[in-house]
């Protein structure tokens, strides 16, 4: 009572008020309220879905880093004709549709140029569905084969993180000439792991591999004691562990445990830096994988040593991660992309990014025309017994598998017409 | 359980008051809070969204609230209808108006097959026996791979536009898509709260109120129970639909038991029985976890303090809480 006694004292009714707030929320929800906001140049947003939460979050915390460092190096370079880049990050929880969800609401009421991001394949695929639709370029920075194919692909869609077929061909190259030719695998049992051992099996034809067990467990598998002795009684040469994240941990430290690295090599198609990192150097140890990225290549290749310094410089000293810096380049290619086709015009910044020949963060990089794979180098890594370089010193790269088109899958597999 | 009470009330004293008016005009009421909604909300596609768990959490309400059973695999009916209206566009290029109605069929029959299964049983009971079969469900879906695309989830359900009466509607704009998902909702809302004014309706309470009493009264309670769970389906297999044609996508976790605890969740925090407390539940869970996940990476735990909040305060739901401290 007191505070509408105040209003009327001052000759202002409750309903004035009330109208007043009412048309002020209106004014401020409306459309109306962009316009006004717009009277300078427009900045490029680009949308960067990740799945903040929930098991990647720590590779998507420093996707989103890596993407900052991108923005600022585009900004500090004077930006599009001095229209500066803006990222908007959203939550994707790793789920499909809350993706599908936010890459509307970045589309739609954002307004955004492009989309980067996602960390699953499912993921990935559904933001393309929505983008594609919508003209909306998109360029992907988790593993999917499918997202190569025909059915995914549109001339929006872009795929700058590795693919399973190039990651585990490139660790199955290496793997088999020097370990031996009878092969077992341990797969989780979905899309990513699926699309791994068909990798290694592609790969494995040229040197006449023999597949000598498949075992399937499904995803936050804890106890793999019931099925790594049937793998030791087989006696394979090598043991290609095909999961991700904590079931990778859990499964080569019980490897560890089980000693069966004294009578196999054990190979991984991806060795997380995170992982490493948490699970320390004993389960990991002579382990055999392959990565997009390590920091560690600095010391040869300048545009790492670039990157990784600016990276340093931003983040307080901590060196990007593998999915991480993919958030990089996603994002500069992009941007690059915008600025050499002098515009933000779908069509032209599509025709700018095919043209790219670019050298951002690990060595010589290209999109092929047919799917819009990016065209790069994998890192064959081991894990370090003994870190010299402090604690993010985890791994020797022992080979690299340089940029080359006969590593993927050829375009008439994919489906595409050349 | 507040239906019947105030209406012999009202009645008996001749007048209407303003709460019983409201009451018959809930369809209305609700319509046009429906049409206004989009303008009040951060963005359209969440709009769009709580339209379709609202609808989702009305259908569970039907079994959950009026009928008093609780149902842990609604999820296996809602991804159902969304995976068969997928499918009918993707892979037969049927019309959008035939992929719904395929997909609310398909959801319907589901529902006869786990209902007739699972109403056995009750309670605890009742609840693991229909989410053991949303799980069976969730592995068929995941392993027909060539028809569902399984881990990846369903892909290409592309509608670009809406023809109606040589009409034509561009249904990548948001604000069509909203309207076009909000007239089958308002259409859900007069189908539901015609069966629940219905004699059947009021067989469905005085089954959760008395069981043993409405066998007595000659009451057919195994039918009521099995025809109540299959019109749940229905709403649910319709919410499903409209959910592939809004993200163009179907991922596999829509039948994953997450999204039939979610829906319980809903319920109850709008509250459980009342006509439109679900819609109040979804709207405030997938609102909160939006913009509350905008501004910090650790929304759970507030979207969690609320619901302990709301649990402790607020037993009977949001809605139905406002709806008794309103009621003259």
């Amino acid at each position: 009572m007191t505070e509408d006694s105040k209003f009327t004292s001052k000759r202002m009714s409750r309903r004035r008020v009330l109208a007043t707030a009412g048309v002020g929320a209106l004014v401020a929800a409306s459309p109306f309220r962009i316009n006004l906001a717009m009277a300078q140049e427009p900045t490029i947003k680009i949308g960067f879905p990740v799945p903040l939460t929930g098991p990647y979050g720590t590779e998507a915390q420093d996707q989103v880093r890596a993407a900052e460092v991108a923005i600022a190096e585009f900004n500090e370079g004077g930006g599009l004709n001095g229209r500066k880049a803006e990222l908007l990050v959203r939550d994707d929880k790793l789920n499909p549709g809350e993706a599908a969800t936010r890459t509307l609401e970045l589309v739609e009421k954002e307004k955004v140029n492009f989309i980067v991001g996602s960390l699953s394949a499912a993921v990935q695929l559904a933001v393309n569905n929505v983008t594609k639709q919508r003209g909306i370029i998109f360029n992907s920075i988790s593993q999917s084969d499918t997202i190569n194919e025909v059915s995914d692909f549109s001339k929006f869609t872009f795929h700058e993180a590795l693919n399973p077929h190039m990651t585990a061909g490139a660790v199955g190259r290496y793997a088999f000439p020097k370990f031996g030719k009878k092969v077992a695998f341990l797969t989780a049992d979905y899309a990513y792991g699926h699309e791994m051992v068909r990798g290694f099996q592609e790969a494995g034809k040229a040197f006449g591999v023999e597949t000598v067990t498949d075992v399937r467990h499904p995803i936050g598998t804890t106890d793999f004691s019931a099925l790594l002795p049937r793998i030791q009684a087989l006696k394979p040469d090598i043991l290609c562990i095909s999961n991700f994240g904590r079931d990778q941990q859990i499964a080569l430290k019980q490897a560890t445990d089980f000693g069966m690295k004294k009578s196999m090599k054990i190979v991984a198609p991806i060795l997380l830096y995170t992982g490493r990192v948490a699970a320390g150097a004993q389960a990991f140890d002579g382990v055999v994988g392959g990565t997009s990225y390590y920091w560690g290549i600095e010391d040869k290749v300048a545009s790492a040593k670039a990157f990784n310094d600016r990276f340093r410089k931003m983040h307080g000293g901590k060196v990007p991660s593998d999915y991480g810096a993919l958030g990089y380049g996603g994002v500069k290619t992009l941007l690059m992309g915008a600025r050499a086709a002098g515009s933000l015009d779908a069509d032209k910044v599509i025709a700018a990014v095919e043209a790219l020949k670019y050298d951002y963060y690990k060595g010589p990089q290209y999109y092929r025309k047919c799917d819009h794979q990016s065209v790069q180098s994998v890192f064959i890594i081991e894990s370090k017994a003994n870190p010299q370089k402090g604690d993010a010193d985890v791994f020797n790269v022992i080979s690299t598998d340089e940029p080359n088109e006969a590593n993927l899958r050829t375009c008439e597999a994919l489906g595409h017409k050349n | 359980m507040i239906d019947i009470a105030p209406t012999i009330a009202a009645s008996s004293s001749r007048s209407y008051n303003w709460f019983d008016l409201a009451k018959r005009h809930r369809v209305l009421l609700a319509s046009i809070f429906v049409l206004i909604f989009p303008f009040v909300m951060p963005f359209t596609a969440l709009a769009v969204n709580i339209l379709i768990y609202g609808l989702y959490a009305l259908g569970f309400n039907l079994l959950f609230g009026y009928l008093g059973l609780l149902s842990f695999g609604h999820a296996a009916l809602f991804g159902t209808g969304a995976y068969l209206c997928g499918i009918a566009i993707v892979h037969f290029g049927l019309p959008w108006y035939a992929a719904i109605a395929i997909g609310v069929l398909s959801a319907l029959v589901m529902a006869t097959l786990i209902g007739s299964l699972a109403i056995r049983t009750r309670g605890i009971y009742f609840a693991m026996v229909t989410m053991a079969l949303a799980q069976c469900v969730y592995y068929i879906f995941y392993q027909a791979v060539d028809w569902t695309g399984g881990e990846n989830g369903l892909r290409g359900i592309n509608v670009r536009a809406i023809n109606l009466f040589g009409l034509h509607f561009d249904f990548i704009n948001p604000l069509v898509r909203y309207y076009v998902v909000a007239s089958f909702v308002i259409l859900a809302f007069f189908v539901l709260s015609r069966i629940l004014a219905s004699p059947f309706g009021a067989v469905i309470e005085a089954v959760r109120e008395n069981e043993a009493r409405a066998r007595a009264s000659g009451y057919n309670v195994v039918a009521t129970r099995l025809m109540t769970f299959i019109l749940s389906g229905g709403f649910c297999g319709l919410a499903g639909s409209l959910a592939a044609l809004h993200l163009s996508i179907v991922p596999i976790e829509i039948l994953h038991y997450e999204t039939s605890g979610m829906v319980v969740m809903m319920a109850l925090l709008g509250g459980m029985g009342t006509f439109f407390g679900p819609f109040v539940g979804a709207a405030v869970f997938l609102l909160l976890e939006n913009l509350v996940s905008l501004w910090t990476v650790h929304w759970q735990l507030v979207v969690g303090g609320v619901f302990v909040v709301c649990v402790l305060f607020f037993p009977e739901g949001i809605w139905g809480t406002i709806l008794k401290r309103i009621k003259p």
